[in-house]
């Protein structure tokens, strides 16, 4: 199987492409993506979760007249500081997030048992000052219900009166669950990273090899042509299995070494058995768009051309992802044949450390290998037609 | 040896190749002349394995090209119409890659690179990358990747192309020193001059056919002209296309 001419020109194409920053690029540094990717999604919410549980600084424009206010907010985790001369500016400044204003007149109305004026100083259009403001006013509106309560209680009214609904929300969302709908994502990633892997190899081996007119001189030499396909295939094959393999070491590391319980309060993990099965999964997976993206490469006429139609390729993990947003699909026949669609299926399956049906995987890896292998012979097809040189 | 026989090629409804018969012996360099678009490209290709002819025969060697494509490679060294370099190789890597696929390794592989490089005067350029190369220094590679596994047969398809003066005048005697120690050469060129000085049998073409075949008396003869230029714009009916 393995000839002397295929080894040749997968010896050539490995050296030649290792020194083309593009091809490194995109075999060694892109699948890095995918995993940092995640890291940065589960630390980012891993620190809005922690906000919520670190004291809210709040500055407060004359504390003294409402002492009892500031003491309710202190006992609510409410470092109370000191504002600025100019409260407004700071705020649109965005220097501040929020600043609490308590006027003079405060005490008196209060006493009198009228509406007591306060001033929240906000910039609604700050997204990230929302945490902040939600939680003073949240604070505020409960201190006001609370005096309010108390008022009524002490006129003989039961403060129940005023509240028409008994409303309770029940916030279901778990750090895990946040975290689990981001891992959702590492099928895709890893799919990304295996039609990024040998890209531009496949490109440069087959319309660059046109373009630059060294594959009429190549073709003359005594070797067949599907050896010649046999030993490009080989070489993109290689860097592809390098993305691949890069890219769930890069998960691997980021799930069973970054300690994200810090962060989401739960530890996920991934076993070397789970990690081999998705190297397995892919295995088939890899010949198929190897093979998709030589031929490609061989009817298109030059480098930019292929690069466009291979870039599109892209996509087509990402359909099934877009497709199952808007459509539940689940898992059937039909749909676990279609290449790239079980992989991923499958791949996410072990990753939430679910059982795979065996028959499936068998049958998705065969249609895929065979899909792959056709391919490859519509390749050598092609570099057997004359036309390959003469468009 | 090369041989055509009676080669007919059409492209669409031009045909490229109109009945095309003509010999290369061993030891003699053979040039095919004419206009662009005499045929002269398509015959060679035909002959180097990468077309395929609708009718007759090529040979080389007595192999037949589409029934035995591997000996026929096993035996050419071409210079083809397009002779693109890999620019991230060494003038040695891409000459090697070459060498490798017809078999060629180890000592043997170092000996043949490094005679033809000292015969070709490219050592300077040996170890650098092909990217940024001359028109001169890019057909030197061309050539010795050709014919690193020393081929008895050589076909060139014009081999002085956008060559200085000194390039073509080496490149000149490279050839001759070939076709002394044996090969079949057979090149192309539209430069009836180079064709005169250089080439002890002269096939030329036009419309796809060959209109006159012999050496250069013979030629001179034939069309009763003193002149080997005359005799060729008499063979071929206009001076157009030629230099």
């Amino acid at each position: 199987m393995i000839s002397p001419g295929s080894r040749v020109v997968f010896r050539k194409e490995v050296t030649d492409n290792l020194r083309d920053r593009r091809t490194l690029a995109a075999a060694l540094l892109y699948p890095l993506l995918g995993p940092a990717m995640i890291v940065l999604m589960i630390v980012s919410i891993g620190q809005l979760t922690k906000e919520s549980e670190k004291p809210l600084k709040l500055p407060v424009a004359g504390p003294e007249n409402a002492p009892n206010l500031i003491a309710f907010l202190e006992q609510h985790n409410v470092e109370v500081e000191e504002s600025p001369e100019d409260p407004e500016r700071a705020v649109r400044m965005g220097e501040l997030d929020v600043v609490l204003i308590l006027p003079e007149e405060f005490g008196e109305a209060f006493a009198n048992g009228d509406p007591a004026p306060i001033r929240l100083v906000v910039d609604e259009s700050r997204n990230a000052a929302m945490q902040a403001v939600r939680r003073a006013r949240s604070l505020l509106s409960a201190y006001s219900q609370q005096i309010g309560a108390l008022r009524l209680q002490a006129r003989g009214v039961d403060p129940r009166i005023i509240d028409a609904l008994a409303i309770e929300l029940a916030d279901v969302s778990t750090p895990q669950s946040q975290a689990a709908r981001i891992l959702s994502m590492a099928p895709y990633l890893i799919l990304v990273s295996l039609f990024v892997g040998g890209m531009y190899l496949a490109i440069d081996s087959t319309a660059g090899e046109r373009e630059r007119g060294s594959l009429e001189p190549l073709l003359i030499n005594p070797v067949s042509r599907s050896q010649l396909v046999a030993g490009k295939a080989a070489a993109v094959l290689l860097f592809t299995g390098v993305a691949l393999v890069e890219t769930l070491l890069g998960f691997a590391i980021i799930l069973n070494y970054v300690p994200m319980e810090r962060y989401i309060g739960v530890r996920m993990q991934l076993t070397p058995e789970a990690l081999l099965s998705i190297l397995l999964l892919c295995l088939p997976l890899m010949v198929f768009v190897v093979a998709l993206q030589l031929m490609i490469a061989s009817y298109t006429k030059s480098f930019k051309e292929a690069q466009n139609y291979i870039s599109l390729m892209l996509l087509v993990p990402a359909l099934p992802a877009l497709i199952m947003a808007v459509l539940p699909i689940k898992e059937s026949l039909w749909i676990v044949l279609l290449p790239t669609v079980g992989q991923q299926l499958f791949i996410n399956q072990v990753l939430r450390g679910e059982p795979l049906t065996a028959a499936n995987v068998a049958l998705s890896s065969v249609v895929t290998l065979a899909a792959g292998l056709a391919l490859l012979a519509l390749v050598v097809r092609q570099y057997r037609r004359e036309g390959i040189l003469f468009h | 040896m090369i041989e055509l026989v009676d080669v007919k090629k059409s492209f669409g409804d031009v045909h490229a190749l109109d009945g095309v018969s003509f010999k290369a012996e061993d030891g003699k360099i053979t040039g095919l002349l004419g206009p662009n678009g005499a045929g002269k490209t398509t015959a060679l290709r035909i002959l180097y394995t990468v077309a395929q002819q609708d009718s007759g025969y090529a040979r080389i060697d007595g192999f037949d090209t589409r029934e035995a494509p591997r000996e026929v490679q096993k035996r050419i060294g071409v210079l083809p119409d397009t002779h693109g370099l890999y620019p991230r190789l060494t003038s040695r890597e891409n000459i090697a890659y070459f060498g490798r696929l017809h078999g060629l390794e180890g000592e043997e592989l170092e000996r043949n690179i490094d005679e033809l490089m000292a015969l070709l005067d490219m050592e300077e350029i040996a170890d650098r990358r092909t990217e940024g190369f001359s028109t001169g220094q890019r057909i030197k590679v061309a050539i010795a990747r050709a014919l690193v596994q020393k081929p008895t047969n050589v076909l060139l398809d014009e081999p002085t192309s956008g060559l200085d003066v000194p390039s073509t005048r080496a490149m000149r005697a490279f050839i001759r020193r070939l076709s002394d120690q044996g090969a079949c050469v057979l090149f192309s060129s539209h430069i009836m001059q180079e064709v005169s000085a250089l080439c002890d049998h002269i096939v030329v073409m036009a419309h796809g056919r060959v209109v006159a075949d012999g050496t250069a008396d013979e030629l001179r003869e034939a069309t009763g002209k003193s002149s080997l230029e005359d005799a060729f714009v008499a063979v071929i009916g206009t001076e157009e296309g030629l230099s």
